[in-house]
């Protein structure tokens, strides 16, 4: 027999997959639910729930959304000609913090690593050269992470766009080398977006 | 440069050290296992931010803290320079364990205060260390011959240190995409840009190793007479994988003869070319070797498969050296050092020299012992005081380890 109920004994468990979450942690967060009002359990649950229900992917821009389209691609005051390709969601959050951005984006779900067995074509790679086959822009700002993995995924959409007539841009150096976009700061970021370059 | 004040804090058999470091010689005498290759180490780790005898840095801890909750390693060091004072510090605490995983240490660097990264850390501090296994540099393969240039070198030049990072990065990279080229086929072109990366990288890093090995022989041609008597000469060669002689794959040379041929100088008397010149020739032969490296799955040419030997009268000292060439060689080549590094930096690094006497004969330690009294700071290890002449450290101070804990004490002669 378990020295604990097993309702408990599972939460602890679930908890501890999570990353960065230790048995300690997850033992304190499973006891702070027991021991505290319903109501932040039930908010959880429902959370929980609705997070793999009623989330779904952008089928233009490929975000996770509320719906798709979602809310950036329809907006229609957004400025159709630009659109910024990221590797996360939390990336674009990034962007749109600093309000220095009015296009839309792509989102890859990832960056290039043979090493992490992860290759073009498990990210929306190819999704991204259809996008602009079916409806051509001015100008693709490619703001993948300042990093090796970050680059090799840039490189390989320019090539994948050569002869295409879209002006090519990538982030202005002054990102932090090796660091990542979600972590930048809103300035450091909106310069990086003015100053981008022709890639 | 100068350390001009060591603290430790359960760092191996040291629960607790506070010491001041004079300029000059400092002799370090205890008994075995008392603790005299534990300091060296701190101030080496202090300098480089790893163990020349473990790369596993959970083995620092002192036994006696291992047990506590969350148990630290602490290093301080602050030290002279031409540019002024500074305070250089790591901290390496350990994480409880995480999803039945392993107790992890994690590391942290400072400078002034300041939180660096490694690659902006290094080079604070410059040190040479000589230790009686360095006799393995000669005798062993060659990974400990490339792991001695990447060290030497990272201390020196912050742009081989940013460089061989991105290439060991890229290097794996690229090899798991040629396994996974090999098995599930794919598009070759997807190397492009890991090729391009590794030539524009990798080129630094062998122009950098030749301009070293370059210069370390021209240093080793006056020190090691002077070492050994003026009876052996010795010579500091580059075998790098990429061949510099040919624009396209040529003649290898990787493969030595083992005897020096007067003829065959002319073979390892590299030319001296620029950056670009060896990117051309790295990108060519990477491109050569393409096909071989997808049906073999890793990357064949580049300076990881670099290699520096050593003749002695034109024998390779790797494969034919005696124990006592193959040890004078290596001494050689760390006093070398630290000349080449007052040239590169203006300072003179601090010389940590682990048992180096033991096995040296009467015109060997005559020639160590005046290189000692030219240093700006040495710290020298020995377990028996009669392998210096009386009167040795003229100057420095005399210190006792025992159990850890360190003392001064006057030489009686
Ligand atoms: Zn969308």
């Amino acid at each position: 027999m378990s020295a604990i109920a097993k309702p408990v004994e599972r939460l602890i468990e679930a908890f501890s997959r999570l990353p960065g979450v230790g048995p300690k942690t997850a033992s304190r967060f499973t006891f702070f639910l027991l021991r505290g009002s319903d109501n932040l359990s039930v908010e959880l649950a429902e959370a929980l729930q609705q997070l793999h229900t009623d989330v779904v992917t952008c089928q233009q821009c490929y975000n996770i959304a509320d719906e798709s389209p979602c809310a950036i691609c329809g907006d229609s005051l957004r400025d159709a000609t630009t659109i910024c390709v990221v590797e996360e969601p939390l990336d674009v959050v990034a962007l749109e913090r600093t309000h220095a951005y009015h296009g839309l984006y792509h989102v890859l779900h990832g960056a290039i690593s043979p090493a992490d067995n992860i290759f073009p074509d498990d990210l929306r790679i190819r999704e991204l050269v259809r996008r602009l086959e079916a409806a051509p822009v001015e100008e693709l700002i490619l703001a993948t992470n300042p990093n090796l993995e970050g680059e090799a995924t840039a490189a390989y959409i320019q090539r994948q766009l050569a002869g295409k007539k879209v002006r090519v841009t990538r982030l202005a150096r002054g990102l932090p080398v090796g660091g990542d976009l979600e972590y930048a700061d809103a300035l450091t970021l909106s310069r990086a977006l003015a100053e981008r370059q022709t890639a | 440069m100068q350390l001009v004040h060591l603290t430790l804090y359960n760092f191996r058999n040291y629960a607790r050290l506070d010491v001041d470091l004079p300029a000059g010689a400092i002799l370090l005498q205890g008994a075995n296992g008392q603790g005299k290759s534990n300091l060296l180490e701190a101030v080496y780790y202090l300098a480089t931010t790893r163990s020349p005898y473990t790369s596993v840095d959970q083995q620092l801890l002192s036994w006696m803290v291992v047990d506590e909750e969350m148990p630290f390693v602490r290093l301080e060091g602050r030290m002279r320079r031409e540019d002024g004072r500074h305070k250089l510090e790591i901290t390496l605490i350990q994480k409880p364990a995480n999803n039945g995983g392993t107790a992890r240490l994690r590391k942290e660097l400072r400078v002034d205060g300041l939180k660096r990264r490694a690659i902006d850390y290094l080079g604070s501090l410059n040190v040479v260390l000589f230790r009686p296994e360095d006799i393995d540099l000669i005798g062993q393969g060659p990974s400990l011959r490339r792991r001695y240039l990447d060290i030497t070198l990272s201390q020196i030049d912050p742009r081989y240190r940013s460089d061989l990072s991105r290439y060991n990065q890229t290097i794996t990279q690229r090899n798991a995409l040629l396994r996974q080229l090999q098995e599930t086929g794919g598009d070759p072109d997807q190397l492009a840009f890991w090729d391009e990366t590794l030539v524009t990288v990798g080129s630094y890093l062998i122009l950098r190793r030749l301009q070293t090995i370059t210069r370390l022989d021209e240093l080793v041609a006056t020190l090691h007479p002077s070492l050994t008597g003026g009876i052996e000469r010795l010579r500091l060669v580059f075998v790098p994988r990429v061949d510099l002689d040919h624009l396209g794959e040529g003649q290898n040379v990787a493969q030595l003869p083992l005897r020096f041929d007067p003829q065959f100088a002319q073979t390892f008397a590299l030319p001296s070319l620029g950056l670009e010149e060896i990117a051309e020739r790295f990108q060519r032969q990477l491109y050569e070797r393409r096909s071989l490296d997808l049906i073999r799955g890793v990357t064949s040419v580049g300076p990881h498969r670099d290699d520096l030997r050593f003749l002695v009268d034109g024998v390779d000292m790797t494969a034919f050296g005696s124990r006592g060439q193959q040890r004078t060689a290596a001494l050689s080549l760390k006093l070398a050092e630290v000349a080449f590094m007052r040239e590169e930096t203006g300072e003179s690094p601090l010389l940590l020299l682990d048992d180096v006497m033991s096995e040296l004969d009467e015109r060997r330690r005559a020639c160590v012992t005046g290189i000692i009294g030219e240093q700006e700071q040495v710290i020298v290890t020995t377990t028996d005081l009669a392998d210096f002449p009386a009167g040795f450290p003229a100057g420095g101070a005399l210190w006792q380890v025992e159990e850890g804990r360190i003392s001064e004490v006057s030489r009686l002669e």
